[in-house]
């Protein structure tokens, strides 16, 4: 995000630049970049790799297999609500932190309480970001224009287009 | 009087135990995981038996990012730890629990509700994980500085976050403490990205990758020379360590390789051993020349592939690294040391210089090698010259909160201070929470 705003700063200089309207596209979408980061940082939290859908107690699901057919007769759309599904419905995911922190409602109270929001480190003062090659994980001089990415040389540049390049965004 | 149970119910350890004994009875992780092959879920204490096959086991906890958003996991898998591993009635016990810091009211509320109306104990009381690490400081060391000036910093890297909070007599200052986002889970989570990005897809694999982080991870004192040392190839790359991945049939957990490699780095943090060490490699160097296959075979440069393995190098130490630096991973939050700073400035200045000499180190990401080396060498530029700094690493960073409370459940006042289930009844949760003071 620090990179972005300097990023930004860096181009507004007095010089015009011609560059193709698909790199112009490319750079100019900093909300896809900033997006990839935030998600990157939201996997980290993460229990599973692949999100789960909602689970039932063993006995339910056994149970739910014969239904499954019977789902299958129904075009899509108009899937019969068995009982068990209007269980399920009921038997709601628990809510994510997050969701917890926006109902305590936590910017309602006065500023000499201290809460969770307060609580939180802030930004770093001085410290540069240090930047490390995504590929090999050794310090990198070049950014990739495309999406962002960090890569040391030449050949971590092809390794990051064939596999990693905009794969993330998309 | 009737027995205590003590109950530190971190984000990815339970510490459970009666109260006035040394350690705790269980030690066991606060989730559920499900086998690839079976439907059951495993609760607790089966995840650690040795011969269930956790890969790609799928994981359920009862926290996220640090608080507790699923109560009625978190009571199942109380129940279980209370009937089968403390073997406790709990009509007939009280509960000594540790929340985190800034708990949501709609969770002090929902943990109350578990503990006095699904498991009926008779009282309760709750306390924050800083004050018990001081409690448990202060009383190993009547004499230390601890317990003369009765405050301490304790810096708790936990599963979910890192807290530092001063504490004093007993209180943690809560307007000085300070979060940074980043806890054990997080680094995890990075090793099992860069290793599936860099060799072997690991995705669905915490349990593992919780294990390679443990044995494999440190903290680097020196980074760019040893990102130097990384980049060599074969021999003279102390840090590449190999790591054999579960097959399924001979074997279901992952194991090193070499027990001895991830330590080959050593000499360059200790002088000492480093003469010993070189004269070793060139020993080594003799012996090798004419045994290739066995040259390679030590090297590790070699990953066989028809064996699932995978090596580590730089990965070892730019994982923990990120708990000094997390604006490298793009979390706009200052390190650990800048994290101790803003903390104890925030309290008064007559307590900055006991602060400073009394930083407790706590939780299971402070065990990475070098961790308070690393943190002194941070946090000296930022202390005026004129304060001493001192770190501790407790002696058990897992086991030191709970080893707190079994101190205070012991104590003769424990009774007065814990909530009792008819005041609850009578009050409500809310009211009954003031009496803690947090």
């Amino acid at each position: 995000m620090d990179e972005e705003t300097s990023n930004s700063a860096r181009r507004m200089s007095m010089r015009t630049r011609k560059i193709a309207p698909k790199m112009a596209a490319a750079l100019a979408s900093s909300d896809n970049r900033t997006q990839a980061m935030l998600s990157r940082l939201d996997a980290l939290e993460s229990d599973n790799a692949v999100v789960e859908p909602q689970l039932l107690d063993d006995d339910d699901e056994a149970s739910l297999d014969d239904e499954d057919q019977v789902f299958h007769k129904y075009p899509k759309g108009t899937k019969r609500k068995t009982r068990q599904a209007k269980a399920l419905e009921n038997k709601r995911a628990p809510k994510s932190f997050l969701e917890l922190l926006n109902e305590a409602n936590l910017e309602s109270l006065p500023p000499h309480v201290p809460t969770y929001l307060r609580a939180a480190v802030g930004p770093p003062s001085s410290i540069a970001r240090r930047h490390f090659c995504t590929v090999c994980g050794f310090s990198s001089t070049y950014t990739c224009v495309q999406c962002g990415m960090r890569f040391c040389s030449i050949k971590c540049r092809t390794i990051h287009n064939d596999t990693r390049c905009l794969k993330f965004v998309a | 009087m009737s027995n205590v149970v003590v109950l530190d119910n971190g984000a990815g350890v339970i510490k459970a135990g009666i109260g006035g004994e040394r350690d705790p009875t269980a030690i066991v992780p606060n989730s559920m995981g499900r086998p690839l092959s079976s439907k059951k879920w495993l609760m607790a204490d089966q995840l650690l038996s040795p011969d269930v096959d956790l890969t790609s086991a799928t994981a359920r906890r009862p926290f996220d990012r640090g608080y507790l958003i699923n109560p009625d996991l978190q009571s199942s898998i109380w129940s279980h730890i209370f009937s089968n591993l403390l073997k406790i009635t709990p009509s007939h016990s009280s509960l000594l629990l540790t929340e985190p810091l800034f708990n949501l009211p709609s969770i002090q509320r929902s943990i109350d509700e578990i503990v006095f109306e699904d498991f009926n104990f008779k009282a309760l009381y709750v306390s924050d994980s800083p004050s018990l690490v001081h409690l448990y400081e202060a009383s190993r060391r009547p004499y230390g500085l601890v317990s003369k000036a009765q405050c301490s910093l304790v810096v708790d890297c936990g599963f979910s976050f890192t807290h530092a909070s001063p504490v004093f007599q007993n209180f943690t200052l809560n307007y000085a403490v300070k979060r940074l986002d980043l806890g054990g889970k997080a680094l995890s989570n990075y090793l099992k990205e860069l290793v599936s990005y860099r060799s072997v897809n690991l995705m669905d694999e915490s349990f593992l990758m919780d294990h390679v982080k443990e044995e494999l991870c440190f903290v680097s004192l020196d980074l760019p020379r040893d990102l130097q040392i990384a980049r060599k190839p074969g021999k003279d790359n102390l840090f590449r360590c190999t790591y054999v991945l579960p097959d399924g049939i001979t074997h279901t957990k992952g194991f090193l390789k070499d027990p001895e490699e991830p330590k080959r780095y050593l000499p360059l943090y200790d002088e000492a051993l480093q003469q010993v060490a070189e004269e070793q490699i060139d020993m080594d160097r003799l012996e090798n020349t004419d045994n290739s296959e066995d040259r390679n075979r030590r090297n590790g440069s070699k990953i066989d592939l028809t064996k699932n393995e995978f090596g580590l190098t730089n990965e070892r130490f730019l994982v923990p690294e990120m708990m000094f630096r997390p604006a490298d991973l793009g979390l706009n939050q200052a390190g650990l040391a800048e994290c101790i700073h803003r903390a104890i400035s925030s309290c008064h200045s007559h307590l900055h210089p006991v602060l400073y000499e009394s930083i407790i180190l706590t939780g299971g990401s402070t065990l990475f090698p070098h961790f308070a080396k690393r943190l002194e060498m941070d946090l000296r530029p930022l202390v005026p010259d004129k304060y001493r700094l001192k770190i501790t690493t407790q002696e058990d960073p897992i086991l030191g909160v709970w080893r707190g409370g079994s101190l205070l459940a012991s104590s003769p006042d424990f009774d007065a201070m814990c909530i009792t289930k008819a005041e609850y009844e009578e009050l409500g949760s809310a009211r009954c929470r003031k009496r803690f003071f947090h």
